[in-house]
């Protein structure tokens, strides 16, 4: 066989197998023996992995139901924003998503409403919590269904504080102080990470409300955070972590907090209540020890900024519909429930009947955690959402501005830095509709 | 080697008409040169220059994700040009690439100088060297956040061990000049080997004559390198070091793993903080904008370079 010959059965075949492949791309639909319809769900590694073996469960029982596949596909959290941008930006990807932060708004004009079935599941269950409906509600109607919101109590360890002298955990950030001062001489010291973190946020919007800082005013748009409010936040900072906490708060990423309180070192951190059932989850002996209690109180009351989830679907989606009608199901009462459960409390419920779950009573740990929906705000309070607050939190400004005046840097020269990267944030606000 | 109707007639082959004068069209020596090329460049095509030109593109214009924006001309630059935070990416990046480089320059030659003796074992070692650069960096980034750790850093517990560090040890990703300390020590770790296999090819490359030459006339073994080795190797390090430059300007995996640009922006390069503005702050003009903000420098360095390698 000649090679003149090799060559031209080669290309002959790779023509002809080219040809195939651009036919088939070019029809822009898959080849008919996966025409079975589809439904596609984008979500999260939920930090409870139990809650996602029981979502796919239920993913199950609904494709059952209503004749067609459902796939949950999850990944990392902080790689979800970019592969949300991605669909975005390709038109083309999975039918829903979960949705977090201003995503509705980020995505407002891309999204289809979800009015009817905001609407239903609100009366069905006893109406929405505020705050979860504001994290959805675009000036063009609902772009997300509230779907579950994350608790951000104080978590401490009892054996610590009782070993200090203490009776009851911080009801105050003030007090929170005190007894970190005592705490980390005692080689347990406190911990609120200050770095490029979400945690660091959902902290910081919390102490700085209590403390009636701002950062944005209730316009929206106007930077608020050059105020002398603001300098007894920092300069609050600046303290616990000079005197309560170890400089490792520095470099936290989400599970710095949780490894800081499980290691056994740590006496209290803010966060959602993950170690406590990581600890049980994994038979280990801390879990006893372990408490939570209320997100501490400020001059200003209190208040906190827990994370707020929802379930968003994409205009280009081919299956709007049964997207809507899968969304439906996972709120029916014996589903809902049963998520809670599997999640071992660490979902709370936007609407308010389905906050009524026996699991709150069941273990008194649990027991504060509802009451946290009482003063919880969307970040941004008192200002609406909006795709400015997202890229705020996305940049870690406030964490960075902390960090600055920690790193030596005068607080109002850090508090104009940090004004000046909110005003950027501001400034490429989305014009809306 | 082109064979036409009229040839195949000739031969008494009957003609297949259109057919084959498509063949003989094709088979002329231009239309096949260029017909063979077709895939790769097509390839290229679409997955550089295309991406590229939209990069382009977005840069200069107020493009939002999903929201088409419209032209502005160079005001991505000057917004991120009057940004603290990316004045301070600059900085950074030309820190990390200076000192990784230099540190990959060096190590990388004297681990080559090493590898290049005679040693028992010395496939093995060879390729066990190969190690960091084969594993997934976003994995093995994983095992260097762990021993960098604020509790459980390994690297602190040996030092403390050791008497070397006075305890805790210091908090390798929570301090700037620790956390860029960090990365640069990771993209050195990570990029060594190809240095070092690339040095080492050009190490065996040299006869063996001129060595023997330098000891006849006395030069010592610090002198045989002077005047023997790095003048050879000259070439040879011009192409990696240019290939070295590029990829660690624009790095991405060991910070985003490591320390997402922390503390306080101080690890941030082009590339991380275009992640961060251009597609989890969804603004991807400005983000486009960060990331081609060294294309015109790299663009110098790499004319200078080849143009250096060329002449040598």
């Amino acid at each position: 066989m000649s090679a003149s010959v090799n060559r031209r059965h080669f290309l002959r075949a790779s023509s002809i197998g080219a040809g195939v492949g651009l036919a088939w791309l070019a029809g822009g639909r898959a080849p008919a023996f996966a025409q079975k319809r589809e439904l596609t769900f984008l979500s999260w590694n939920h930090f409870v992995p139990a809650a996602d073996d029981e979502l796919r469960k239920q993913a199950e029982a609904f494709a059952k139901q209503a004749n067609c596949s459902v796939r949950v596909d999850t990944m990392a959290h902080l790689q979800m924003p970019a592969k949300i941008a991605a669909e975005a930006q390709s038109q083309a990807g999975h039918d829903m998503f979960r949705t977090a932060s201003a995503d509705t708004f980020l995505y407002e004009s891309l999204l289809v409403s979800l009015d009817d079935v905001v609407d239903k599941l609100g009366k069905q269950g006893g109406g929405w919590y505020p705050f979860a409906a504001e994290m959805n509600q675009t000036k063009s109607g609902w772009k997300g269904v509230p779907w579950f919101w994350v608790s951000f109590p104080g978590t401490y360890n009892m054996a610590h504080f009782k070993k200090a002298g203490f009776e009851h955990p911080p009801k105050t950030w003030d007090e929170l102080l005190r007894q970190g001062k005592v705490l980390k001489k005692q080689g347990n010291p406190v911990g609120i990470p200050i770095s490029h973190c979400s945690d660091a946020h959902s902290t910081y919007w919390s102490v700085a409300w209590s403390n009636g800082a701002k950062v944005l005013e209730a316009d929206g748009k106007t930077p608020g955070i050059v105020s002398d409010k603001t300098a007894q936040v920092i300069e609050w900072y600046k303290e616990l972590f000079k005197d309560a906490m170890d400089p490792e708060v520095l470099s936290w990423d989400d599970a710095g907090n949780n490894r800081f309180i499980l290691s056994g070192k740590g006496s209290w951190i803010h966060n959602p209540i993950s170690p406590y059932n990581a600890a049980l989850k994994e038979k280990m002996p801390i879990a006893d020890d372990i408490n939570h209690h209320n997100s501490p109180a400020g001059p200003a009351g209190t208040h906190s900024a827990p994370p707020i989830l929802g379930i968003g679907i994409w205009k280009f989606s081919k299956n709007a519909d049964l997207a809507k009608e899968f969304i439906q199901f996972l709120f029916r009462k014996e589903n809902y429930d049963a998520w809670i459960v599997a999640s071992n409390a660490f979902n709370h419920p936007p609407l308010r009947h389905l906050a009524d779950h026996p699991i709150w009573a069941k273990n008194p740990k649990f027991a504060m955690l509802p009451k946290e929906a009482e003063f919880a705000h969307p970040r941004g309070w008192p200002g609406k959402p909006s795709d400015a607050v997202q890229r705020i939190d996305d940049n870690y400004v406030m964490a960075d501005m902390v960090a600055k005046a920690i790193g030596g840097m005068p607080t109002k020269r850090a508090m104009e830095w940090c004004q000046d990267q909110i005003a950027r944030a501001v400034k490429g606000q989305l014009k809306v509709g | 080697m082109a064979v036409g109707g009229r040839v195949l007639q000739a031969a008494g082959v009957a003609s297949a008409g259109r057919l084959a004068r498509v063949h003989a069209w094709w088979e002329q020596e231009h239309v096949f040169g260029y017909g063979l090329i077709l895939p790769a460049f097509v390839l290229i095509g679409c997955l550089v220059a295309y991406p590229f030109g939209m990069a382009l593109y977005f840069s200069l214009s107020d493009y939002w994700v999903g929201s088409p924006g419209q032209f502005v001309g160079l005001g991505n630059y000057r917004e991120i040009l009057g940004n603290e935070v990316f004045r301070q990416t600059v900085a950074n990046s030309f820190l990390f690439t200076a000192i990784a480089l230099t540190g990959k320059t060096v190590l990388g030659v004297w681990l080559a100088l090493l590898l290049a003796r005679n040693l028992r074992g010395k496939r093995l070692l060879r390729g066990a060297v190969l190690l960091p650069w084969v594993i997934p960096t976003a994995l093995s980034t994983l095992g260097w956040g762990w021993m960098f750790d604020s509790l459980y850093s390994v690297v602190n517990w040996t030092g403390i061990h050791l008497g070397l560090i006075a305890p805790p040890g210091p908090n390798w990703l929570g301090m700037p000049n620790y956390a860029m300390a960090a990365v640069i020590i990771v993209n050195i770790w990570r990029g060594l080997p190809f240095f070092a296999i690339t040095v080492l090819a050009g190490l065996v490359s040299i006869p063996r004559e001129y060595y023997e030459a330098a000891e006849v006339d006395g030069a010592s073994s610090f002198g045989r390198f002077r005047y023997v080795t790095l003048p050879l190797l000259k070439p040879v390090l011009a192409v990696v070091i240019l290939f070295s430059t590029i990829f660690t300007f624009n790095d991405f995996n060991i910070v985003y793993v490591l320390t997402r640009g922390g503390p306080v922006n101080t690890t941030h390069l082009f590339a991380t903080y275009a992640y961060q503005i251009g597609l989890q702050g969804g603004n991807l003009g400005q983000g486009a904008a960060i990331s081609l903000f060294m294309l015109p420098t790299l663009g110098l360095v790499v004319f200078f370079q080849l143009r250096y390698i060329r002449k040598e």
